[in-house]
């Protein structure tokens, strides 16, 4: 009936959404999402202000829960469990499926703390200081900080300090990574690092990201889902998920090719 | 773009000179409100200063003090003390007895008046003191040390009005050298009696001349009375020129009382009870002021010299001249001569002195021993406690410590405290004292032994004395103790519980979805920004009700089999503590929440995102954060505690106690309590120190203020 989708491919599945509703109190923001996100790929989101792609990620590692009166309705299966059963801790969910925001948000505290802290709460047993190392290698900022791991997180850049809670969410060691327009608030040229990262994660790491910026969906990302309002109750739905080139190129719904081609609103 | 083509006249902007009106007028508007504010502020600023003059004012400045005992005439005794009690010191009320036995011993010395000595100039040898040696001439002088002149004095309107007192003055002049030396004075030079007679003359005036018949028939004046008073040591000349006066025809009243210079000038210049007063000494500056204030003014005659020989026998080598020092050595503590001075043989000294009743061995000791109470050494304070206390009272100071290990300044504390009693009878404000300055002296200079000190009466003493019912032995020692358990333990109280309810009402009462749960933090919340606003008398009257009665068994410590005997109820520091973290708690609460909620949320989700629980994220993000926001409600709260009294009072704090809380379950009093007790005193000077007392408050407010702060700012910094 609609055009959720998934489309083929040979890899595995990271996330499988069944019929999806979030609500904010009884306010219905998104309904009937179905989705498969692939593997070690990049998905993005893109769509209009209001459109639900936000809410979609927020859902897809429980911080929805955070939100006073925010609930989901539906199945997201991850690894063959739904995330929203009863006996799934969303703490658990939450170390396992990491989240990097729109505004950098490192915590007050020193470089090496930022990522030393998420570990240690979530037990890590092992060489704290090679784990640090590690992770920010992986987010390709030990180079730029490596002599003053000590100082404060938030004495570094904007590009840096989003690398940084990066390398927070990795050193978690999750599988997936979720990113809220997370280059919004960056100049281009740390958006084009970012971007880099972002290419040199997939190969480890199941992306989703949430942008609002068309161009970077269609440079970096490998699947591309396009939301839209439904004018009649104001909820969120998918309209239209598919390779990002084919999205792109060659849409199949109306309403995303209007989109895509800047004849929207 | 002119005005014309404007599309429409539904309104238009001022231009031109409208504009310039209309904006200046918006200026004058805004200027209106700019010097209101700064009124505003300029009036707050002046009670702040007015509040400050009024607390300073009253700790500092002058007081009068009044000496029961004076402390020279303590130290006096005991130096009188040592040299009669010194081994080897005969003492006689007979003066043949003293030249008996220094007479041809050579390691003998004595002192008597001088016209002694020259009786028995041929056994005796007078010696020089500071280089000076005793005759007519260096006594007149004052150049010899151990010499002090003779004065009567009285006024020309005494001597006009009752001419019984003018002849007897001038009678007095013409005969005293006849009889001054047997009575064992120097007579004065004739100089010095012409410009004393001048003197007479310039008083009486018109009458010399009638006065100068009554002289020569005194019988004429014996429908007047003489009243004299003063110097003892005048006191025997003037007696013996009375009885010649007497034997000359006066048959007046005639009263001659021995009182001492002072009260003889004090009977003549302020009560005006007498006609003549003997003095040994010149009248002195507040004297002739008072004098005046009654229209007398005091007009002097010199009429003779007093001095002292310190004599040796005739046989003694070694002695010539000595100190005054020397003297006082030779005369107390020394047992040789060498002692006193190597070059001097090594004999032990043998001392002739004239008897305790003697006015002598007063004026020997006065010009010798011219030490004050301050310079004595601890034996001899404690030597003069010894003289001066019943041995029960010694025995309980000894008890609180032992009098030889104590300090002298604190052995002179004592002397003054409780020897010579030294009482403020009155007291003044910093600008009374500084602009009043000759009214106050004269106040004082009427008081008996008044004595003007400055005085602070914030000293360190005040702040380690216990409450006393004597203003300038009272300190603030248990209150002080007592606030500071008080403040420690509400605010182990208050900020636990306070930032714990924040915390919940900010980070989990938010989260609730039953709808039924959601109302009642509502109406918590709601309550509890209300408490903020209740008089503080409330929570007095409920810590009454819950803390002193209702669980007295916990907060009297009986529970605990700690209780403190003395107390047996629950008006216990506990109870205070507990009733102003009460009172305090919804302060801390709202500022706590008003500081957590300003963490920005980033923060929780930051935490949060990377699996950590909600409580992990609170307590290494959000509080961190919202520390310098807590503290500083935490302050306000503090403040607020420190200053508290009417709870207090209701639940019953004491207001006189001098013991030293021991812990929570103490009976207790605060800084608060103890000024407003204070100042309920009539008398003033609890004024004064309830002053101080102020001042120590405040300090004590700003010294935990700004330790919080610096506390703030240590964590703010480390945020950054």
């Amino acid at each position: 009936m609609s055009t959720n989708g998934t489309p083929t491919s040979n890899g595995k599945y990271a996330l499988d959404l069944q019929d999806v509703h979030c609500y904010y109190g009884s306010f219905r923001a998104v309904k009937g999402v179905n989705l498969k996100l692939q593997e070690k790929k990049i998905t993005a989101f893109i769509g209009p202000s209001g459109c639900g792609k936000s809410t979609v990620l927020r859902s897809l590692n429980r911080m929805n829960d955070l939100i006073p009166g925010g609930r989901v309705e539906g199945r997201i299966l991850f690894r063959g469990k739904n995330l929203y059963d009863p006996d799934v801790d969303p703490v658990e969910v939450r170390r396992r499926i990491g989240m990097v925001f729109q505004k950098p948000n490192p915590f007050p505290k020193s470089i090496y703390d930022n990522i030393a802290w998420g570990a240690k709460i979530n037990g890590f047993k092992g060489n704290m200081k090679e784990l640090v190392e590690q992770s920010l290698r992986s987010a390709a900022l030990w180079e730029e900080v490596k002599d003053k791991l000590d100082q404060s997180g938030l004495g570094l850049s904007g590009g840096q300090q989003q690398r940084l809670c990066i390398a927070r969410a990795i050193a978690t060691q999750p599988e997936i990574i979720l990113m809220d327009e997370p280059c919004s608030a960056l100049d281009p040229i740390a958006t084009l690092k970012i971007e880099d990262l972002m290419r040199e994660l997939v190969k480890n790491y199941t992306i989703v990201i949430v942008t609002h910026n068309m161009q970077q969906a269609a440079r970096a990302s490998d699947y591309t889902a396009y939301y839209l309002m439904d004018k009649s109750d104001r909820a969120g739905e998918l309209v239209e998920y598919g390779e990002t080139d084919q999205l792109f190129t060659n849409p199949k719904d109306k309403r995303t090719e209007d989109y895509i081609t800047g004849r929207f609103g | 773009m002119s005005q014309e083509t404007q599309p429409s006249d539904i309104g238009q902007y001022p231009e031109g000179d409208n504009l310039k009106h209309f904006i200046e007028n918006r200026k004058r508007g805004g200027l209106v409100w700019r010097v209101s504010f700064q009124i505003a502020t300029i009036l707050a600023i002046l009670a702040l200063i007015a509040l400050l003059y009024n607390i300073i004012n009253g700790a500092f400045g002058y007081v009068a003090i009044q000496n029961k005992v004076d402390p020279n005439s303590l130290v006096l005794a005991m130096e009188e003390n040592q040299m009669l009690s010194s081994s080897g010191t005969v003492s006689s009320e007979d003066d043949n007895e003293l030249v008996d036995g220094i007479e041809g011993n050579p390691n003998a010395i004595g002192f008597f008046g001088y016209a002694y000595y020259n009786d028995n100039r041929d056994k005796l040898k007078a010696i020089s003191v500071d280089g000076q040696a005793p005759s007519r001439e260096t006594a007149e002088s004052g150049d010899y040390p151990l010499a002090r002149p003779l004065f009567i004095y009285s006024a020309a309107d005494v001597m006009r009005e009752n001419p019984a007192i003018g002849a007897f003055v001038d009678y007095y002049l013409t005969n005293v050298n006849s009889v001054i030396e047997e009575v064992g004075y120097f007579p004065i030079s004739d100089d010095l009696l012409n410009e004393a007679t001048t003197a007479w003359s310039a008083a009486a005036g018109e009458q010399a001349d009638a006065l100068q018949a009554y002289t020569a028939n005194p019988a004429e004046v014996s429908d007047h009375d003489i009243s004299i008073s003063g110097s003892s040591t005048v006191y025997p000349l003037t007696r013996q020129l009375a009885i010649q006066f007497r034997r000359a025809g006066f048959q007046g009243g005639l009263d001659l009382q021995q009182t001492g210079t002072t009260a003889g000038f004090r009977a003549f210049c302020e009560d005006m009870t007498t006609g003549i007063s003997n003095a040994s000494r010149p009248i002195n500056r507040a004297e002739i002021e008072a004098c005046e204030s009654n229209k007398r003014t005091p007009v002097e005659f010199r009429v003779g010299t007093d001095a002292l020989a310190v004599v040796v026998s005739s046989e003694n080598t070694f002695l010539e001249n000595v100190t005054k020092d020397e003297l006082r050595q030779i005369f107390t503590s020394a047992e040789t001569w060498s002692e006193v001075n190597p070059d001097w043989p090594n004999e032990p000294i043998e001392r002739f002195i004239p008897g305790a009743d003697s006015g002598t061995l007063d004026f020997f000791a006065e010009t010798v021993f011219d030490r004050q109470l301050e310079a004595l050494t601890e034996p001899e304070l404690i030597e003069i406690l010894k003289a001066n206390l019943s041995t029960g009272l010694l025995r309980r100071f000894d008890a609180e410590a032992p009098l030889v290990e104590r300090s002298q300044p604190e052995l002179v504390d004592l002397v003054l405290e409780r020897v010579v009693e030294q009482q403020v009878v009155q007291s003044w404000e910093l600008t009374e004292s500084i602009f009043d300055r000759a009214e106050i002296e004269e106040t004082v200079a009427a008081i008996p032994q008044g004595e003007l000190q400055w005085r602070s009466w914030l000293t360190p003493a005040f702040l380690v004395t216990p409450q006393s019912s004597t203003p300038e032995l009272a300190g603030i020692r248990t209150a002080l103790f007592g606030t500071l358990w008080v403040i420690a333990i509400t605010i182990l109280v208050a900020l636990p519980v306070g930032v714990g309810a924040a915390i919940y009402l900010e980070e989990y009462a938010i989260m609730v979805a039953n709808p039924t749960l959601r109302r009642i933090n509502a109406i918590i919340q709601t309550n509890i920004n209300n408490l903020a606003g209740v008089p503080s008398i409330i929570y007095g009257i409920l810590g009454l009700a819950i803390f002193v009665r209702a669980i007295e068994p916990i907060t009297s410590g009986m529970l605990f089999g700690v209780s403190d005997p003395t107390t047996a109820n629950g008006r216990t520091i506990i109870s205070a503590s507990l009733t102003l973290a009460l009172l305090i708690l919804p302060l801390i609460i709202i500022n706590a929440q008003e500081a957590i909620r300003a963490v920005p949320n980033s923060l929780r989700q930051a935490g949060m995102g990377l699996g950590a629980t909600r409580w992990q994220t609170i307590w290494s993000h959000v509080l961190p954060s919202a520390i310098p926001g807590i503290l500083t409600g935490n302050i306000l709260a503090m403040s607020r505690a420190i200053g508290e009294t009417a709870p207090l009072v209701v639940i019953g704090a004491s207001t006189f106690i001098t013991v030293d809380p021991t812990g929570p379950f103490s009976k207790f009093t605060v800084l608060p309590i103890q000024i407003y007790q204070w100042t309920s005193r009539p008398q003033a000077e609890f004024r004064n120190i309830a002053a101080a007392a102020i001042i120590v408050l405040l300090i004590l407010l700003l010294t935990l203020n700004a330790s919080a702060v610096l506390l703030r700012n240590r964590y703010s910094r480390r945020l950054s």
